[in-house]
């Protein structure tokens, strides 16, 4: 539950993105992506704001937040594992990578781990083809990335113990 | 203007499409997602017709957002329509299984449908009248929400909206029946919004929201004096008009 | 400034690389090195220039380090090596051999990548400044001939001639459609409203290509004077560039940039005191690969979903806000300003007659040398691979390429002899797309890349035609069938009636070239097909249930570099005996069978 002061404090920052741009369709996008960055997803109040301020319906507001990868409308977690899965990095073994982040965390790519840490996403490509496959987590980039480096990835962010469930 | 369709020529005016065209001409061609209340969408593309160009080239072009322009030749059927029809019947029935509209079509078209997994309870064919007809309404609630094969129609966060005014003109348009609609009890029950039914003063029907009827009084700016159903108010104008000609 | 460049040309310059890919290798801490190790240091009369610069395209050597004017560039620095680079090259004058790049083949040291192999068959014009230039600087860019081809069109040309030059130049645009650029410019012009617009179409999405990433993050003045002299001709005063938001360095690069041109006085009102007056806006992109189709685009500037919608009408015409518009991509607003100034006679000597000029790819998957590269266009397939790309690397077998991104199609050894340009590739089932060349070996599974291609367009359709949303979602169900290994036969002829229908049928690009992966691995892959299908069996190796892997007890020296290398620990065997599989155990990913030195993990 999002806690009264945490309402307001995210009033405020909604108010204050709003503030830098006119009230014009054509800002939504830009709304957005400050919207994303700053609280990791669209919040419900950030969207009808949004909506209020441009004029326009809702609906297309939600339109737009679920069409664009860049939007999520449910909180992501703290450290978010971006698996480049562009043409290079899947020939390259990201499938696997992916599996063994599921075999570690327990979650699929658009999960999050209950605990709200990890948060698993695939991306088309990152343009860092040459050093496929690679691994984006929050803002630092691991490259040529093997199976085994996974858990020690996992592990520079205060690791994760997953209860074994998925070890089929 | 004059174009031809099918080697017949026929007049045309700026602005129009092919569709619009034939429709006038009594040409048939099927659509899924065009309805004449609103433009073309160029979305089932069951309406694909083939153009001949200025070099003789022919190629398929969507006939309900394809514009008219002096001169065109336009063919209505042929081989290649047939099978681009035939193979959308089968994809359409092959999503919308659970849907005898989108069944039958498979059938017109004698295809098998190809059916997809976990599609088994689905009748939408996102032929997306509904948001057409939703924000002619003014309500404007319903969304083609997400993209690619996820795509679906939705009410943002799948809540009822603070702008649905239960009017089902969205429920009355689908093809589908895909659009579910309960009443019982006096209510309403549609896109996760409960409403309470007016009864008609007349037969006692019941047949609107009170949303729908404020929506109408500040349309149109006039108070109702009588909730009257549509039946009974054609009923009454046919009176009015009788007792006129009289 | 003629005195400050006197000056500049007799002092060291140290160029670090910060593209993506050299930043991702730490090129930051080796550029924090030098600017820490550099500052107010004694030894140094003259305290050498350094520069953080654009991409040099080869990603798998960096980060990369240029001295100039001695011209030597070193690989894989580390912020170790920068005293040794200080205290021998720039003080001495020396080369540090060990960071020098050693040519595989020839086993010789090389001093400048200017002359390795990867370079010498590379023609620069889209790319001539990156890596040379600090991006952050519209000086550098300016000392470079910048804005100069604007200046020229201002004072010497009219409207008209300038399309007659870019006519005359035959460049086509190079984000895939191949469309006659002037021809674009001429139909926009000859609408007679306003205002028209002007749109950098900078929202790459195909996955394994990133050449326009690289011009924007490393030249993006080029972008902007390429605009500005199409807003010349056009009498638009406004532009937008819509850049993919994952590119932040792109993104942090072109703000700054339209900020210094506006301030330098190549945006804004009475540009160069002539009567232009235009201004550039930066459209951050959400995320969607459909919106590299003009139409999707324009409606996701205008604050929509990107859907697109048929294309009757052009946005030459109908464009942006209904108005007319220019949409360019990246590439090609980057090579305007080169015809303008060198003139179209010397673009068009490059290349072929259907196709000068030249093309930037993104060559990359099982290829030696991966990076950027650019080259006149015809050259062949194989030059792109072998002569440039150094081949496969690891002893493997060459299988296919791609081209054109996820809709471009695979082409297999027996056509490597084909000359790269816009219709070649078209005829044979592919096309140029953007210019994704992705090499793939004997360890790919060609069924399972184009399943992988079409669960792509799956999620990147926008999802508004039947064609396109439910033929790609037939194609992904029979194919990912195929590979479980629970294909039929009359599964092929399926996958082709879909896929005729989706090319002829869909509502825009997308839907029309998604199918090439299918068809083109059908038709020159079909046996692969056919071994998932009825030996169930796949002969790469990749196809989790159609694969058992084995080490061949003949071939195997217990080196124990499966061993190492296994993530589940599902090999056994003690060093220089033989290894064994565990069945059970292994997860079939093929770390094994790609890393034996001695072919000894085989596919059964």
């Amino acid at each position: 539950m999002v806690k009264a002061a945490d309402e307001g404090k995210m009033l405020a920052d909604i108010r204050e993105i709003l503030d830098n741009y006119p009230p014009e369709e054509r800002y939504i996008l830009a709304v957005m992506q400050d919207m994303q960055k700053r609280f990791n997803y669209l919040p419900k109040a950030g969207l009808k704001t949004l909506a209020f301020y441009v004029g326009v319906p809702l609906s297309r507001v939600y339109a737009m937040a679920s069409f664009y990868k860049a939007f999520s409308l449910t909180p992501k977690g703290q450290y978010v594992f971006r698996v480049c899965d562009g043409t290079a990095c899947h020939i390259k073994g990201s499938k696997i990578l992916i599996e063994q982040l599921y075999k570690c965390l327990g979650i699929r790519p658009g999960e999050t781990t209950p605990d709200g840490r990890f948060s698993i996403e695939t991306v088309n490509c990152l343009g860092a083809c040459a050093l496929a496959p690679v691994v984006v987590v929050n803002d630092r980039v691991y490259a040529k990335v093997i199976p085994g480096d996974v858990e020690k990835i996992i592990r520079e962010y205060g690791g994760y113990a997953h209860e074994g469930k998925n070890e089929d | 203007m004059k174009i031809m369709i099918d080697a017949r020529e026929v007049m045309a005016y700026p602005g129009e499409t092919i569709l619009e065209v034939c429709r006038r001409e009594n040409i048939f061609i099927p659509t899924l997602c065009y309805h004449p209340a609103f433009k073309g969408q160029g979305a089932c593309r069951m309406c694909m017709v083939e153009i001949i160009d200025s070099s003789g080239q022919k190629r398929l072009v969507a006939s309900c957002t394809y514009p008219v322009s002096d001169g065109l030749k336009v063919i209505t059927s042929s081989e290649k329509i047939k099978k681009t029809r035939k193979t959308l019947a089968m994809l359409i029935a092959g999503r919308s299984q659970a849907s005898p509209f989108a069944q039958e079509i498979a059938e017109e078209y004698k295809v098998k449908p190809l059916f997809f997994k976990g599609f088994e309870n689905e009748k939408c064919i996102l032929c997306r009248l509904c948001i057409n007809a939703c924000e002619e309404m003014g309500s404007a609630v319903l969304a083609a929400v997400s993209r690619g094969v996820d795509k679906r129609i939705e009410t943002p966060y799948a809540e009822g909206a603070e702008e649905c005014i239960g009017c089902k003109a969205c429920a009355e348009i689908c093809p589908t029946g895909a659009i579910e609609v309960k009443e019982e009890n006096g209510q309403r029950i549609i896109w996760h919004k409960t409403f309470d039914l007016i009864k008609c003063a007349n037969c006692g029907k019941e047949f609107a929201t009170p949303e729908q009827i404020k929506f109408i009084e500040d349309k149109t700016g006039r108070k109702m004096e009588k909730f009257l159903c549509e039946g009974c108010r054609k009923r009454q104008t046919a009176e009015v008009i009788k007792e006129f000609s009289v | 400034m003629k005195e400050k460049m006197k000056i500049e040309s007799s002092v060291n310059k140290v160029m670090v690389c910060c593209g993506t890919g050299c930043t991702a290798n730490g090129a930051r801490q080796v550029l924090a090195a030098f600017m820490d190790k550099l500052r107010d240091n004694p030894n140094f009369e003259v305290v050498p220039v350094l520069k953080a610069t654009g991409c040099n395209g080869w990603c798998e050597k960096g980060p990369i380090v240029k001295i100039m004017p001695q011209d030597i560039s070193y690989c894989h620095v580390k912020a170790e090596d920068v005293d040794e680079i200080i205290d021998r090259t720039l003080l001495k004058g020396e080369p540090v051999k060990r960071l020098l790049y050693r040519d595989p083949v020839k086993k010789e040291f090389v001093t400048s990548i200017h002359q390795t192999d990867f370079y010498r068959k590379q023609h620069k014009i889209a790319l001539r400044n990156i890596g040379e230039i600090d991006p952050g600087s519209i000086d550098d860019y300016i000392e470079r001939g910048g804005y100069k081809a604007l200046k020229k069109v201002l004072k010497e040309m009219t409207p008209d001639e300038v399309i007659e030059e870019i006519l005359k130049s035959g460049l086509r645009g190079r984000g895939g459609g191949g469309f006659p650029t002037g021809l674009k410019w001429q139909a926009c012009k000859n609408t007679p409203r306003f205002p028209k617009y002007i749109i950098c179409n900078g929202d790459e999405g195909d996955p394994g290509a990133f050449m326009d990433r690289s011009v924007m993050e490393g030249d993006p003045h080029t972008i902007i004077e390429g605009m500005l002299i199409c807003a010349y001709v056009l009498k638009a005063e406004r532009g937008f560039i819509y850049v993919r938001d994952e590119y932040d360095l792109a993104v942090k690069y072109l703000r700054q940039a339209i900020l210094d041109a506006r301030e330098h006085g190549f945006l804004g009102e009475n540009i160069l005191k002539s009567d232009l007056r235009f201004d550039i806006e930066l459209v951050r992109g959400g995320g969607a690969f459909v919106c590299g189709e003009e139409t999707a685009l324009i409606k996701s500037i205008e604050g929509y979903p990107g859907e697109p919608h048929d294309k009757y009408v052009f946005p030459t015409e109908k464009g942006l806000w209904g108005q007319p518009t220019v949409i360019n991509n990246v590439e090609t607003w980057a090579n305007i300003p080169v015809i303008i100034l060198d003139g179209a006679e010397k673009f068009a000597s490059l290349g072929t007659v259907g196709s000068p000029g030249t093309k930037v790819f993104s060559l990359v998957g099982k290829v030696v040398n991966t990076g950027l590269v650019e080259v006149p266009m015809g050259i062949t397939l194989r030059e792109i691979i072998y002569d440039i790309g150094g081949g496969v690397p690891e002893g493997r077998q060459f299988k296919a390429v791609q081209t054109g991104g996820p809709s471009g199609g695979c082409i297999p050894a027996s056509h490597l002899d084909l000359k790269v340009d816009f219709d070649t590739l078209t005829r044979e089932g592919s096309m140029m797309g953007s210019g994704g060349i992705i090499v793939m070996d004997d360890t790919t599974c060609m069924v399972e890349v184009a399943r992988y291609y079409t669960n792509f367009l799956a999620g990147e359709s926008c999802g508004k035609c039947t064609p396109c949303r439910e033929g790609i979602r037939a194609l992904v169900e029979i194919l990912t069938r195929i590979c479980k290994g629970e294909g039929e036969l009359s599964d092929l002829q399926l996958l082709r009636d879909i896929s005729e229908v989706m090319q002829e049928a869909s509502l825009c690009a997308l839907g029309r070239t998604a199918p090439n992966p299918v068809l083109s691995t059908l038709r020159f892959f079909e046996d692969e097909y056919i071994a998932h299908i009825v030996e169930k069996r796949c002969p790469a190796g990749v196809c989790p249930a159609l694969t058992t892997f084995y080490i061949d007890p003949e071939l195997c020296t217990g080196c124990t570099l499966c061993k190492r290398n296994c993530p589940v620990d599902a090999i056994k065997g003690e060093a220089k005996k033989k290894h064994e599989i565990i069945e059970d155990k292994c997860i079939r990913c093929g770390e094994c069978y790609r890393r034996c030195r001695f072919k000894a993990v085989k596919v059964r």
